[in-house]
């Protein structure tokens, strides 16, 4: 009986989610796989399932195409690395402003908790404006670096339009997923270790590198996946941000949907990036629990 | 308390919705799918206040956009302004509905110039709303400082110019047009699909590329309005509003558009109603006060655009007509050309190039 009531608790709570889930992910992605084998129809769309002389339009043309062209590798590449930086550095800004809320008094965090979140009070869009004025080229930061740069003798550097501009911007809209996760840690961490450590002769930065850190990884790696995922396949701020050279692969995918009509392709695509994001994340996940296992046994 | 005060927000919350919905519900709505900025605020209000009705617009800043939504199935749309290329491609996509020429007199007042074209032969689905050329666009202080030409393409493409520009210039993020600007460059037919020319306009982009500040169709005109860019690859109406919105900040200077001598694209966008148009009644009603001479006028006084429709030309501003972008003498109509649509066979070559285009330094 229990158990039934049990089991049926469970479906209630947990039904709703994982229906929402399974319409909203799994069938679109089961689409774009179908999509993936199909040729691009004259006008857009799809073409008709089936020829003229009844056989069936199935094709492996579009994953040929990607696997044969080293150029969307290239940007594959090339997005890898956007990404990559984009999460190093929210990680290196969000752990000092991470501890810093988690070791404040009580009173205070929910406040700064609501500081760090307070820009999704505005639109995505509107913050990406906002930096197309801070970093234009007769605004004061441009001038002061520009002003530097020419007393050393450089030649000026714009940052509106470039890979800069595409990073900041790219740091700035993911750090408050970094701060969270790693907030909801550190927060958890018994400051009696810390003590403990420091009767035992450890200094700031070995408490820090042999306790903290290592406690906390679980939170870095949530940050990071938080992060890196969606700077992977990010295509607005390259599209407003960047210059000639910063198309990245979510910008190849809208292409491919809108400029090309090309659906097949874009599919193709998008597999790439969710099953290379998916392969990141289960390392991530893999590490995570290797060096979680790692730090157990050697406490024990 | 709390829970009173969040009772009493919600109820409020509720209120306001019914308030915001209930006249909408009551009074009768076109819904209009246009290009951003393509029409005045006056102009709705004469037609709203004549169909005694509510016009809702939504937007769209390129025909592929308007076509991706309409082939993922989107509805409830009645009037569409897709230019001649797009037009073609709904209709063999079987996105609109035949118009009822009975519903349309003011049909007369369009140039026969622009009626029954290849893209729709009788006007069948689609009549001209009003048209754009993609051109130069130019702040005319900082040209006559470096005695930069501005009636040729060679100041987009020409690194010899470009090199007094650099990181000042953007070019539309369109592969179609900006292929066709460098195709007619070249001497090409902006519609060209010989792939070896294709190359060739390739490689002239490519060399002209490390010269140019961003691949921009969405904030030119913000930028050329405060002076951050100087020249652009960009739509005639965009820079016209461009000069409107710098005159409007007491700049310095003015923005101007620059014919090229070796031609440019022209765009005609036409009013259509899509199949399952919820009104097509105040469709038609809507299309024909489009194509009243005054109405139509507004068009152009107001956003700049090109207008096909010669019951307008007397409400038009000299000071428009005088402009060669939106009122091309006849010479210059000569070299202008619309778009015709790509096979998807061409459409994968070109993206392939564009991909390469935008990945290489």
């Amino acid at each position: 009986m229990t158990t039934l009531r049990h089991g049926f608790g469970k479906w209630i709570t947990s039904g709703p989610p994982l229906v929402f889930l399974v319409a909203f992910f799994a069938v679109p992605t089961l689409i774009m796989v179908l999509a993936s084998f199909r040729t691009p129809g004259e006008f857009g769309g799809l073409a008709p399932l089936r020829n003229e002389d009844g056989s069936l339009d199935l094709t492996l043309e579009s994953y040929v195409r990607f696997a044969t062209e080293p150029l969307y590798w290239q940007i594959f590449v090339k997005s890898f690395w956007y990404a990559l930086v984009t999460t190093l550095a929210c990680l290196v800004l969000a752990y000092p402003v991470a501890s810093l809320i988690a070791q404040s008094d009580r009173r205070w965090r929910s406040l700064l908790l609501l500081l760090v979140i307070l820009p999704f009070w505005s639109n995505f869009l509107i913050r990406i404006y906002a930096w197309m004025i801070i970093l234009g080229p007769n605004a004061a930061l441009a001038r002061a670096v520009n002003g530097v740069l020419g007393a050393f003798g450089a030649e000026p550097v714009p940052l509106l339009f470039s890979a800069f501009a595409v990073l900041v911007c790219l740091v700035y809209v993911h750090l408050p997923f970094m701060v969270l996760p790693l907030y909801a840690n550190l927060e958890k961490h018994d400051r009696t270790l810390l003590d403990a450590a420091q009767d035992l002769g450890a200094n700031a930065w070995q408490r820090f590198w042999r306790i903290t850190f290592p406690l906390s990884l679980p939170g870095v790696y949530a940050g990071a996946a938080l992060v890196f995922i969606p700077a992977f396949g990010i295509f607005a701020i390259p599209d407003i941000l960047g210059g000639p050279n910063d198309s990245l692969i979510g910008n190849v995918i809208k292409q491919q949907f809108l400029d090309s009509r090309d659906w097949p392709f874009g599919s193709v695509l998008s597999i790439v990036l969710t099953l290379l994001a998916l392969a990141l994340a289960g390392l991530a996940a893999w590490i995570g629990k290797r060096g979680v296992a790692r730090l157990a046994s050697g406490h024990a | 308390m709390k829970n009173m005060l969040s009772r009493r927000a919600a109820g409020l919350a509720f209120g306001l919705l019914f308030a915001a919905a209930g006249p909408a519900l009551a009074k009768d709505q076109l819904h209009f799918f246009n290009w951003n900025n393509y029409i005045a605020p006056e102009t709705i209000q004469r037609f709203e206040a004549q169909c005694k009705c509510e016009v809702v617009q939504t937007y769209y800043s390129d025909n592929e956009e308007l076509l991706a939504k309409l082939a993922a199935g989107a509805k409830g749309y009645d009037v569409l302004v897709p230019t001649s290329n797009a037009v073609q491609a709904l209709i063999r996509g079987n996105q609109l509905k035949p118009l009822d020429h009975g519903k349309l007199p003011n049909m007369k007042n369009v140039d026969p110039a622009f009626m029954n074209t290849k893209f729709d032969p009788g006007n069948k689905y689609s009549v001209p709303y009003a048209m754009s050329t993609t051109i130069i666009g130019y702040n005319d202080q900082k040209m006559k400082e470096l005695g930069l030409p501005t009636d040729t393409w060679a100041v987009i493409f020409d690194p010899k110019y470009l090199e007094k520009v650099k990181g000042r210039v953007t070019v539309l993020d369109s592969a179609n047009e900006l292929f066709a600007a460098a195709l007619i460059y070249l001497g090409y037919s902006a519609n060209d699909t010989d792939e070896k020319h294709w190359k060739e306009a390739a490689d002239v982009i490519k060399k002209a590329k490390p010269y140019w500040a961003a691949f921009n169709a969405s904030s030119y005109i913000k930028e050329l309005t405060v002076g951050n860019i100087w020249i652009v690859h960009g739509y005639s109406n965009d820079i016209f509003q461009a000069n409107l919105d710098a005159k409007a900040a007491g700049r310095p200077f003015q923005i101007l558009q620059g014919m090229p001598t070796q031609g440019a694209v022209l765009a005609v966008d036409n009013m259509v109603i899509h199949k399952d148009a919820p009104r097509p009644d105040l469709a038609h009603q809507f299309i024909n006060f489009m194509l009243d001479g005054r109405n139509s006028a507004d068009l152009t006084n107001l956003i700049g655009s090109g207008n096909p429709n010669t019951a307008a030309a007397q409400y038009i501003s000299p000071e428009i007509k005088a402009l060669p972008a939106v009122f091309p003498p006849k010479a210059v109509q000569a070299k202008l050309q619309q778009l015709q649509d790509l096979t998807p066979a061409q459409r994968r070559l070109r993206n392939r190039m564009w991909t390469e285009i935008k990945a290489s330094k």
